[in-house]
C-alpha cells in the first residue's frame, strides 16, 4: 500500500522580524498551519532583526502546528536570528537545518516508502508520490515548488 | 627630567582606527573591570613619573556620558576635536610642550593597550640618540607609543601629519615585552578583562574580592537566590535580581542590571546595559543596545528593550524610575492578593458530580480498610530515611 506525502511549505521570513511584521507574517502562514498536518519550514536567511515579537509568533507558529500533529523547522538562519535564538533559550525548541531542503528532506525520512530510493515524479500538475511537494512563499506571496 | 605625555583617543572608525569601538564608543573610554582602559593608561604613565599629559580625542557627542568619567581626572587636560584636526592639535601640543622646555614627550594613540615600561623605553631613546623612538611587540607589529625628543619638531610633525604612520628619521624600535592587546574589537575588549580577572596583566578590578576570584564594586546588589561562580567582576551599582546566574569569567561593568533568571556566561556587560529576564547570554559583549557575539563574530543591534535595554545614564532618571517602581510595588501586591484570594475560593459544584459523590461507592472489591490504630498516624513522630551508613 502507497501512502501520499504531505506537503512541506517553506516560507521564508523577511529580513525583519519586529511586532508589525510579526503580525503579518502570521496571517500570511495561518492558511498553513490550520491545515490537517502542516509541515511547515521557516526559512530565515534573511532574517536580521528579530525581535521579542518575532519570537512569540515563531512559538505560535510551533504551538499550531503541533495541535494539528504537525511539525514546523527552521532552516538556513542568519547569524542574527541564531544569536537572537540563543538569546533567548527557544532555539532548542525547534528542529534547525542548514538549509532548506535539509529540512524538508527530515519531514520524509521516517516515512515507510522513503527508504525505497525511487526518484521523484515531479511534473505539470502532477502530485508527487514517493517525495513531499515543497512549496517556497516569499513575502509577495509569490511561490515556486521544489522537490525534496 | 620632565616628561610629558599626548594621548590620542582615535577611534571613530576612519581609516586611522576602523575598529577600536563597540557601538560607537571608542573601546579606550569604555569600562574594563571598574575603570576606563583610559585611566588606566593614565595611571601607569603617572607610575613613570609622567604626570603631565594632554588627552585629544575626536569623540562625538553621543559617547559624552561614557567619555566624561574617563576624563574625571583634573590634572590632566581634554581638548575634543573634530577628524582630522586631531592631529593638528596634536602638533600643537608637542611644540607647547616643547617651548615649555620639557626634556622628552610621549606620544601614544589608543587604541592599542600595551603594559610597557617607560623608563626602559625612554633608557633606549636616550642610548640609542633618537629623535623618535617607536614600540613594537614580539612580532614586531607597532603599538602606537612613541617617544619623542623637542628637539626634533621636523620629525614631530612629519610623524603626527601622517598619522602615527611615518617616522623622517629611522631609529631601532623598542620591543615590549609586557603584556600587549591591540584592543581591535570587542573580542579584544573581552580578552583584556578575562586576563585582568586571570592576574595575566595589570588591570587588577576595582572593587573588594568578596569571595577567591569574585570582585564586587561599591554598591553592588545581588539577590541571595543569585549565584555569582568565579571568577566574575561585579561592578559598581551593578545588579543582579533572583535565580540570575554569573559565570565563566563574565564581568558586569558599572550600573549594569541582570534581570530573574537570566544566565551571563563567559560574558562581558557594559555599563548601564540592561537584560531581561530569562535570556542567555553567552560568549558576547553586551552594551548601548548592541550585542557583540564572539563564536559567530557577529555584532546585532537589539532595539527590544525586553532583551537588552539601557539603564538611564542620568542619576536623577534612575532615582525617579527607581521611586516610581516602588510605589507600584505596593498596589501590584495588593491586587496580586486579591487576585490569589479569588482564585482560592470553592469552585462551584456540578450537580452531577455532587450526586457521584453523594453516591456509595462499593469497596468489596477493595482490601480490607487499615485498622483504626494504624490510621491514627502520631503528630509526633518524625520521619527519617536513611542515606547509606549514616
Amino acid at each position: 500500500m502507497e501512502t501520499i506525502s504531505r506537503p512541506v511549505v517553506v516560507k521564508r521570513m523577511p529580513e525583519r522580524m519586529n511586532l508589525k511584521q510579526a503580525r503579518k507574517f502570521w496571517k500570511e502562514v495561518q492558511p498553513f498551519l490550520n491545515s490537517d498536518r502542516p509541515q511547515v519550514v521557516f526559512d530565515m536567511s534573511q532574517v536580521r532583526h528579530l525581535d521579542a515579537a518575532g519570537i512569540d509568533m515563531l512559538l505560535d507558529c510551533m504551538r499550531e502546528a503541533v495541535k494539528r500533529d504537525g511539525d514546523l523547522k527552521l532552516a538556513a538562519l542568519s547569524a542574527q536570528s541564531a544569536v537572537v535564538l540563543e538569546l533567548t533559550r527557544t532555539g532548542r525548541l525547534f528542529e534547525i537545518y542548514e538549509t532548506s531542503t535539509a529540512a524538508v528532506k527530515s519531514f520524509s525520512c521516517f516515512l515507510p516508502n522513503a527508504l525505497r530510493q525511487l526518484e521523484p515524479q515531479v511534473s505539470q500538475g502532477a502530485v508527487p508520490i514517493f517525495a513531499p511537494q515543497t512549496t517556497i512563499t516569499n513575502d509577495d506571496g509569490s511561490g515556486e515548488s521544489i522537490a525534496a | 627630567m620632565d616628561l610629558r605625555a599626548i594621548v590620542l583617543v582615535a577611534g571613530m572608525g576612519g581609516e586611522d582606527a576602523p575598529g577600536e569601538r563597540i557601538a560607537g564608543v571608542p573601546i579606550a573610554y569604555l569600562d574594563a573591570l571598574g575603570l576606563p582602559v583610559l585611566q588606566r593608561v593614565l595611571r601607569r604613565l603617572r607610575q613613570f613619573g609622567i604626570c603631565t599629559a594632554t588627552v585629544i580625542s575626536d569623540v562625538p557627542d553621543v559617547t559624552t556620558p561614557f567619555s566624561r568619567r574617563a576624563q574625571a581626572d583634573p590634572r590632566v587636560r581634554h581638548i575634543a576635536t573634530d577628524g582630522d584636526e586631531l592631529w593638528d592639535q596634536a602638533e600643537d601640543v608637542f611644540q607647547q610642550y616643547a617651548a615649555e622646555g620639557a626634556d622628552l614627550v610621549v606620544a601614544l594613540r589608543l587604541g592599542p593597550y600595551a603594559e610597557l615600561d617607560y623608563e626602559e623605553m625612554i633608557q633606549h631613546h636616550l642610548d640609542r640618540h633618537c629623535v623618535t623612538s617607536m614600540a613594537v611587540d614580539p612580532q614586531n607589529a607597532c603599538l602606537d607609543v612613541f617617544v619623542l625628543s623637542p628637539e626634533g619638531r621636523f620629525d614631530a610633525r612629519e610623524l603626527f601629519r601622517s598619522h602615527l604612520h611615518r617616522m623622517r628619521r629611522k631609529c631601532e624600535p623598542f620591543t615590549v615585552r609586557g603584556y600587549v592587546n591591540h584592543l581591535q574589537g570587542a573580542g579584544d575588549l573581552r580578552r583584556l578583562v578575562v586576563d585582568g580577572l586571570m592576574a595575566h596583566n595589570a588591570v587588577r578590578p576595582e572593587g573588594v574580592e568578596i569571595k577567591p576570584g569574585v570582585f564586587l564594586g561599591y554598591g553592588a546588589r545581588i539577590h541571595r537566590k543569585a549565584r555569582v561562580v568565579a571568577p566574575a567582576f561585579i561592578g559598581a551599582r551593578a545588579k543582579i535580581h533572583a535565580q540570575a546566574l554569573i559565570t565563566r569569567g563574565s564581568v558586569l561593568e558599572h550600573h549594569a542590571e541582570v534581570d530573574c533568571g537570566t544566565v551571563v556566561e563567559n560574558s562581558t556587560l557594559l555599563p548601564f546595559t540592561r537584560l531581561g529576564a530569562g535570556l542567555d547570554v553567552m560568549h558576547s559583549v553586551v552594551g548601548f543596545r548592541c550585542l557583540a557575539h564572539l563564536a559567530r563574530n557577529v555584532e546585532l543591534e537589539i532595539t527590544d528593550a525586553k532583551l537588552v535595554d539601557m539603564v538611564p545614564l542620568s542619576p536623577v532618571s534612575r532615582l525617579a524610575g527607581s521611586t516610581a517602581a516602588l510605589f507600584a510595588f505596593l498596589p501590584k501586591q495588593i491586587y496580586r492578593g486579591f487576585r490569589a484570594l479569588s482564585h482560592r475560593e470553592e469552585p462551584a459544584v456540578d450537580p452531577e458530580c455532587a450526586e457521584l459523590r453523594a453516591a456509595p461507592q462499593d469497596t468489596s472489591e477493595l482490601e480490607a480498610p487499615a485498622s483504626v490504630e494504624s490510621s491514627e498516624f502520631p503528630s509526633n513522630l518524625a520521619v527519617v530515611r536513611r542515606y547509606g551508613d549514616d
